[in-house]
């Protein structure tokens, strides 16, 4: 009897090895690192960013909301390129529609209609999602220049996006606090809510949660469903601050939003990943950004970051890690077999 | 060894493909032999449509004009085939590998001569080619963010070298006279295009390295444990890419004679659109680098129909856009028929 209660206890002992496997089963150990270096590196060189605490705030969110809503593609192991130019095309509708309560809901429409179609092309007709949201990207901003005439579209209702950029509660802006409760909303679906937990076994193994009985391609839907309103959230938000809609905005949002989901631990091929790490990602991400435009830093160089840390968080993730161990001690071993025969 | 392993792999794999096929449907078939062979009759129909339809298609400024423009976007795009192939989506940072080589073909020529623009150049597109092609082939990163992010370096290391000026050539010179050079009525550009096809599908078809980028298209797993080192046969297919987009840096800033870090936007998407088109299939494996070329006389003229039928720009994306995914449909469906 002791010993099968023993045998049951085969996991680590004490508080450090619970600790230990704890980290080990988070996905965010990277954000977390990364966060951590830029913290400390900011704090010595540009205090000023983290006084100025509402500017990077409004930063983080910009960056941030795009990338919560592509983490719950990202989970199932699709991704979902469209989303820089569903941004810029939710933004145009909106702002050629005088009503602004109209406007605001034909562009979360878009949103959402843009997510059932990429859905479709996904799960029914069976393309690869690089592929199919490749070409909506390109669609849907040929789209945005068409309505908008190729040029900027100024908001009606230009005191609406005036008090849209006024802080509401304290320092936090609407948009701050519209990306603290998208936050929570996507973080309680993917973590309590069983439709959002299955997006995991989605990810990880397709055809175990279809034989599970999971109905795989309406959590595809669902998944394209939030990323499309989410971006186009993002829309709304950025025509209401800027109080005008740029066709061509987004496109530095992709490489953002891509860079905080994928630094946060989530795993392209899917299954593995956290709301909170993209959160920690994007925190990291936002901050630096900052940083580097306090201290008088080039959009060119700023850009050379984003990207150069885009491409160390993608070479770095345990799987890549893998790969690159086993093929040297592959090429090791090989030539030991070689010496000796 | 390695080889005749991977030859029956393959021709297993086409088996596969093609038996079922005879038990089809006459409709089936009809199906699949459009999305196998439809490209040629739709630029056929294409090209005899704007013959007949559109004022000022057949006229000889006009088609020298589609050349001038198809074969910087033709010379990337035979290039990214064996990015295709090999089952790796695409390069999207092709746009900063042509702008980074015509900015320093034209810079660097201006002060130190063409050779010496030309080595500069050549460094960089290897330089390209092999970051893409370790962090793909040897990381096993996703060949579409890993892309996206060296765009975005390559596209900010150019602009802060070059603090975003325009380069401009020579009034005359060498570049000028091949930028503006004919032989008959086809630029100098697209004989170069012609060249760069059929070089590179003999590297496709007639050589080992070309075979194994095929292989590992279709079967990765099989590639890897019949003994190749598939990370090396990646970091090639990305180098192959990364100068031809290179000579289409070339091509395009003796055409226009300047250079500046915008002037290849886009040229992901097209050169894309060219090799889907042309029956290349994004899963990997199956394609052709002639059936790319199909593919970009194909996207040339349609793009040329639209500019001269006046259809705004937005619309040229939205059909492009639209091509792709459909093109890609066709041969996700077929793929499922053939299944079947």
């Amino acid at each position: 009897m002791t010993e099968t209660m023993q045998l049951g206890k085969a996991g680590p002992q004490g508080f450090f090895g619970r600790l230990r496997t704890v980290v080990a089963r988070r996905t965010e150990g990277r954000g977390v690192a990364l966060l951590a270096v830029i913290l400390v590196t900011v704090a010595f060189v540009e205090p000023l960013v983290l006084t100025a605490y509402p500017v990077s705030l409004g930063r983080i969110a910009l960056i941030g909301i795009v990338a919560l809503g592509l983490t719950a593609v990202i989970l199932m192991g699709e991704l979902d390129l469209s989303v820089a130019s569903t941004l810029a095309l939710s933004g145009v509708i909106m702002a050629s529609i005088p009503d602004l309560r109209l406007g605001v809901l034909a562009a979360l429409a878009t949103g959402l209609v843009v997510g059932a179609i990429n859905a479709f092309f996904v799960a029914v007709i069976g393309i690869n999602s690089f592929i199919a949201t490749l070409g909506m990207l390109f669609a849907l901003r040929g789209l945005a220049f068409v309505i908008s005439d190729e040029a900027p579209v100024s908001l009606a209702n230009k005191d609406a996006g005036i008090a849209f950029g006024l802080p509401l509660i304290g320092p936090l802006t609407p948009r701050v606090l519209i990306f603290i409760l998208v936050f929570i909303a996507i973080q309680v679906f993917v973590s309590r809510v069983k439709a959002g937990r299955e997006f995991f076994a989605v990810g990880g193994n397709r055809q175990a949660a279809y034989d599970a009985g999971i109905p795989v391609k309406r959590r595809i839907l669902t998944g394209f469903l939030i990323s499309g309103f989410v971006s186009s959230l993002a829309g709304v938000i950025n025509t209401l601050e800027r109080t005008t809609a740029d066709p061509t905005a987004g496109s530095t949002v992709l490489l953002a939003s891509f860079a905080a989901a994928i630094i946060g631990g989530n795993y392209l091929k899917g299954g593995r990943g956290s709301i909170v790490g993209t959160l920690i990602g994007a925190t990291s991400l936002g901050i630096l950004q900052v940083a580097l435009t306090l201290s008088g830093v080039q959009v060119p160089v700023q850009e050379i970051f984003i990207g150069a840390i885009l491409l160390i968080a993608v070479t770095t993730d345990p799987a890549s890690i893998r790969a690159v161990v086993g093929g040297i001690r592959q090429a090791t071993r090989g030539r030991a077999k070689t010496e000796t025969a | 060894m390695a080889k005749e392993t991977l030859t029956e792999t393959i021709a297993v794999a086409e088996a596969a493909s093609i038996e079922p096929q005879a038990k089809q449907t006459t409709s089936g078939r009809l199906f699949m032999w459009v999305a196998d062979n439809g490209i040629f009759v739709f630029t056929a129909l294409l090209v005899l449509f704007a013959v007949i339809f559109v004022d000022g298609f057949a006229s000889l400024v006009n088609i020298t004009d589609v050349f001038h423009r198809a074969a910087p976007i033709g010379i990337v795009a035979v290039g990214m085939t064996f990015v295709v192939i090999s089952g790796n989506y695409l390069d999207l940072s092709v746009v900063a590998q042509v702008a980074t080589s015509a900015v320093i073909f034209i810079a660097v020529s201006n002060v130190y001569g063409i050779p010496l623009a030309m080595l500069a150049a050549l460094v960089a597109a290897v330089l390209y080619g092999l970051a893409n092609g370790i962090a793909v082939g040897f990381f096993k990163a996703n060949a579409v963010i890993v892309t996206l992010s060296t765009t975005y370096i390559g596209l900010g290391l150019l602009r802060y070298f070059s603090g975003g000026s325009i380069f401009f050539g020579p009034q005359d010179g060498p570049i000028r006279e091949f930028g503006l050079g004919k032989l008959g009525p086809v630029p100098y550009s697209a004989v170069v295009l012609l060249i760069m096809t059929i070089l590179l599908s003999i590297l496709l078809t007639r050589t080992n390295f070309g075979f194994l980028v095929r292989s590992f298209g279709v079967n990765e797993k099989a590639t890897r444990l019949s003994g190749t080192n598939t990370g090396l046969v990646i970091i090639g297919a990305f180098i192959v890419t990364a100068i031809a987009a290179m000579i289409a840096g070339f091509v395009l800033a003796a055409f226009s004679n300047t250079a500046v870090s915008a002037m290849s936007d886009g040229y992901d998407f097209r050169a894309l659109a060219a090799i889907i088109v042309g029956g290349t299939s994004v899963f990997g494996g199956k394609g052709s680098v002639f059936r790319t070329l199909l593919g970009v006389i194909f996207v040339s003229v349609l793009t040329n129909v639209l500019v001269l039928s006046q259809i705004s720009f937005g619309y040229q994306q939205v059909a492009l856009g639209a091509l792709i995914v459909l093109a890609v449909s066709v041969d996700a469906v077929a793929r499922k028929v053939s299944k079947r």
